[in-house]
């Protein structure tokens, strides 16, 4: 018979950084077992406490009491899931307990805005007409795999109150230092310098093993006045390189040398986890953030940041319906039926932006002339028209006749006529 | 020339064998150059070959001299947008060049394309053979693929690949009256093949249907 999952939900009214440790306390003195979900939000496991603490109702009042002792004001939520605590720990009442088995009940009114949805996601279920997790829950489940994948099934049981996922317990963050006092003063850079690259060679050594690198290195040297002289370097990009870590520590120390003795020196790293430069041997190398930022930011400067991003289709028939949205590299790969070797060739259209007046010259209702800044030939083909409108339910609508001409230079052009000018659209390319 | 050197494209459609070549042609870590006038179909391979690179799940920066770039035939063609990084130069060409040199040092991109199709922003650069010899430099040490696109050839030897564009003929479509642009039959012709493992040599001609 598998155990009943019970969670409490400790909500921080008014969240604040330096508080979010009261926060883990307080769940820390109650359970082994909490998760840390962001600012202000922390789960703990309950199950099992009601012989220590009493029932949930008294487990809840607990945490709050606690809280409260520590001046932090908290809703506290205690349910079967996740989604559930966090719903009732929302209440807005200081404590909510949503009986076992009831956790889908309790979200059905709840609105969609509680789960964490993509935009994409949030904006396809809002066409559907769905509004709360009940909706969501209700739909029947093969048909929504089929049509938002595994995403959506994801979502469809975190509104149900189904929550599979054990909790990631929070462990304190580890310290990555090291010290040494060897007994006697150093008194000129040498011995220290070597002094920092043995320790730079334990520091980095401890950082390799747990997968992470050195983003900041800090220096500490306490002194045979008894004052401290502190310093720090960044390498460029994050490094585990124990010599050259210690040669930029030496330089440092180099611009600032401690004017008297040193009796010990601290070196501290600043940890961070550097995504794999490659996924695998036949992957590209991916973009280095720092080197990314960099160049985008060069390139902003130089072209204008609006000039730069990814190109977004606008949901609108109107030519040239596009427009600039930001880029970020994407890591997925794409799926195998998604990626033909060969592409299908299609005729490229040159833009003209924007569209060019241009004059031009009809014979028995077809052009035969073209006369614009940017081209002036006689035309030796034309097709059309090609009418397309739009928008005509907005305060923008549009109409225009599409005329695709040759030229006698050999030059395929697109012409637009919207009833009393023509405009050079593009030239195929 | 032989007749192996030539595909010709199906009766119905176009030969993928010769375009496929072609695409797979341009090398990594080398400038390469498309060159033709208007409607000659260079776009078009320029547009075939991004499509490409970003299908495979890699990252293409397109540097658009002109600001001519159309994502919705960009998308027809199967360019995955999401892994496009467009730089809207606007007619300017030296910051055109610029971004392109800065774009082509950030490791990360599979594919660099500068399209100076048009010939105002070719004629105001004085030396532009200058800056392919830089481009080129800077591909060979990102290992990006580098392609420029231009109205006539401004490379020389600084490509590795050299590709000449002309259209054959023009298709048309409608009835009882044509209304339309079909597509036309493009024909590329290798006017220099440096790369090393191309399947292509200098003097081959491939055509194919738009």
């Amino acid at each position: 018979v598998g155990a009943v999952r019970r969670l409490a939900c400790l909500l921080a009214r008014e969240p604040v950084e330096r508080e979010q440790h009261h926060l883990l306390a307080v769940a820390l003195g109650h359970s082994p077992r909490v998760e840390e979900e962001g600012l202000g939000l922390v789960y703990l496991d309950v199950a099992g406490l009601q012989m220590l603490y009493g029932g949930e109702t008294e487990i809840g009042q607990r945490l709050a009491r606690a809280a409260a002792e520590r001046g932090l004001a908290i809703q506290v939520g205690i349910a079967g899931s996740r989604m559930s605590a966090l719903a009732a720990a929302r209440s807005g009442q200081e404590l909510t307990v949503v009986p076992p088995g009831q956790d889908a009940a309790y979200l059905a009114p709840a609105p969609l805005s509680l789960l964490a949805l993509s935009d994409e996601m949030a904006t396809r279920l809002q066409l559907w007409g769905i509004r709360t997790l009940g909706e969501l829950a209700n739909l029947p489940t093969p048909a929504l795999y089929e049509r938002l994948g595994s995403e959506g099934l994801r979502v469809q049981r975190l509104a149900r109150g189904e929550d599979a996922r054990p909790l990631r317990p929070w462990a304190t963050p580890p310290v990555f230092e090291e010290s040494m006092a060897p007994g006697w003063a150093m008194e000129s850079l040498e011995p220290l310098a070597d002094a920092l690259l043995r320790l730079a060679e334990r520091l980095c050594d401890t950082l390799v093993r747990r997968g992470l690198s050195g983003d900041e290195f800090q220096w500490a040297c306490r002194l045979s006045d008894g004052t401290v002289r502190e310093g720090s370097v960044s390498p460029a990009v994050p490094m585990t390189d124990a010599s050259a870590v210690a040669l930029l520590l030496k330089a440092s120390l180099a611009s600032r040398p401690p004017r008297v003795a040193v009796e010990a020196v601290t070196l501290r790293a600043h940890a961070v986890r550097v995504a794999p430069a490659q996924d695998s041997l036949i992957d590209r190398a991916r973009h280095s953030p720092r080197m990314l930022a960099a160049t985008l930011a060069r390139l902003s400067a130089l072209l204008g940041e609006r000039e730069i991003g990814a190109p977004v289709l606008l949901d609108s028939y109107r030519p040239d319906a596009a427009e600039l949205g930001p880029w970020s590299p994407r890591t997925s790969r794409p799926e195998l039926n998604d990626a033909p070797d060969t592409p299908r060739p299609v005729l490229a259209l040159r833009r003209v932006r924007p569209p060019l007046a241009a004059s031009v010259t009809l014979t028995g209702g077809r052009p035969v002339h073209l006369r614009s800044e940017r081209l002036t030939a006689r035309i030796v083909i034309s097709v059309g028209p090609w009418r397309s409108s739009g928008e005509w339910w907005t305060d923008r609508p549009w109409i225009h006749d599409e005329w695709d001409v040759e030229l006698g230079d050999g030059t395929l052009c697109r012409l637009a006529h919207d009833g009393s000018s023509w405009w050079l659209e593009g030239i195929y390319d | 020339m032989s007749d192996s050197n030539v595909f010709l494209p199906a009766a119905h459609g176009w030969d993928p064998r010769g375009l496929d070549r072609l695409l797979h042609a341009f090398p990594a870590g080398e400038l390469s150059e498309i060159a033709g006038p208007w409607s000659a179909g260079a776009g078009s391979l320029l547009l075939a070959l991004i499509a490409r690179v970003t299908a495979s799940g890699q990252h293409v920066a397109l540097v658009d001299g002109a600001d001519a770039f159309d994502p919705t035939t960009a998308m027809t063609a199967g360019v995955d947008l999401e892994r496009l990084l467009w730089l809207r130069c606007r007619g300017r060409s030296r910051e055109a060049w610029s971004a392109s040199d800065l774009v082509v040092r950030c490791a990360g991109f599979a594919l660099v394309a500068l399209d100076l199709g048009e010939p105002r922003l070719i004629r105001r650069e004085r030396m532009p053979y200058a800056l392919c010899r830089r481009l080129k430099l800077a591909a060979e040490q990102s290992g990006a693929i580098l392609v420029l696109r231009v109205p006539q050839p401004i490379a020389g030897t600084a490509a590795a690949l050299a590709v000449s564009l002309r259209r054959l003929e023009s298709r048309w479509i409608g009835q009882p009256r044509a209304t339309r642009l079909a597509g036309i039959t493009a024909e590329a012709r290798i006017v220099r093949c440096h790369a090393q493992a191309s399947s292509l040599a200098a003097g081959q001609v491939i055509q194919w249907a738009l």
